[in-house]
């Protein structure tokens, strides 16, 4: 974490807050949480609705496909945080190894035709954002998604492309497996909204 | 088209933009939307913040301590480091909002 007023927590409240949730989880707040908590107000709040709402909101989507998703738009940006993180969620709800594979190579993965279609589009969206056009939708609609079922996926490719960002360029310290797997599980009880 | 049965994305999209680019903090506005238009893709904006903005939007993986560390000695605050972080982070983030939702609307009104 390079900014240590994050990794401490502002104000005695958040501070006492992160020791305490520390200390009865027995593992260090991941530093997702921290950022959550930060100057909440300004980031935490406005992008807390809208990630428990893409992620947990009524959506013809599974909670493990977005899961995924989130995943793989973690996967393209080279964010380690988020693919474990996302991929831990992702496990509990979907095969561990259909979500290793999908991280591995999605187009050959067992999911379904509609999810590799849609995950196409997001791959455009995340890496060459200005080379997506209606083209690179038309495969995503052939396979059955609905339009409103593609506008669920953006917005999740949308949040992650944020949340990837602010985790690299903060530097966020990687949890163990087993930290990834015990916070999957808050994140799966709990949701978003902090 | 029905979107009875999902979230007002469009809503929550607006309402980050707002807080994060316009709203009060201890950066200037006008900085972090130079820093989210930067991350975007956008115009070269003043050091120390172009170097970080830019490499935010391109790559964040490669962000470095120094180009962190460079933006706090100038700002003095890391709350306002992290202003200016998720501003760009914002910025790059729903860029790829606006493109999805532009061309989802073209093929949606393109002839069958």
């Amino acid at each position: 974490m390079r900014l240590s007023d994050i990794d401490r927590g502002d104000g005695i409240f958040n501070r006492l807050l992160i020791r305490f949730i520390s200390l009865v989880t027995r593992m260090r707040l991941p530093d997702a949480a921290r950022v959550a908590f930060y100057h909440k107000d300004f980031l935490g709040a406005p992008l807390g609705v809208w990630t428990q709402a893409a992620m947990r909101g009524p959506s013809a989507w599974s909670i493990g496909e977005r899961e995924l998703m989130a995943a793989m738009v973690a996967k393209w940006n080279s964010c380690a945080f988020c693919t474990g993180a996302h991929g831990a969620v992702a496990a509990k709800e979907i095969r561990r190894e259909v979500v290793d594979a999908a991280l591995a190579d999605y187009r050959s993965a067992s999911i379904s035709e509609g999810l590799k279609a849609t995950l196409a589009f997001m791959e455009v969206m995340t890496l060459r954002p200005m080379e997506l056009t209606a083209e690179n939708a038309k495969p995503v609609l052939n396979a059955g998604i609905s339009f409103e079922a593609l506008r669920d996926a953006i917005a999740v490719g949308a949040i992650f492309n944020i949340v990837t960002r602010y985790a690299d360029a903060l530097d966020f310290a990687l949890p163990t497996a087993n930290e990834f797997e015990r916070a999957a599980s808050m994140l799966l009880k709990r949701g978003y909204a902090s | 088209m029905a979107r009875s049965n999902s979230p007002d994305h469009h809503a929550f999209a607006d309402a980050l933009r707002r807080r994060v680019l316009n709203g009060p903090g201890e950066t200037d506005p006008i900085t972090r939307q130079m820093a989210a238009e930067r991350a975007a893709g956008g115009p070269a904006i003043a050091a120390p913040y172009d170097d970080l903005a830019r490499q935010i939007g391109e790559a964040a993986a490669r962000v470095t301590d120094e180009q962190v560390a460079s933006v706090l000695r100038t700002v003095e605050s890391e709350k306002a480091v992290f202003e200016l972080i998720a501003a760009a982070a914002v910025g790059a983030g729903l860029q790829r909002w606006r493109q999805g939702m532009k061309v989802v609307d073209e093929a949606a009104d393109a002839p069958k």
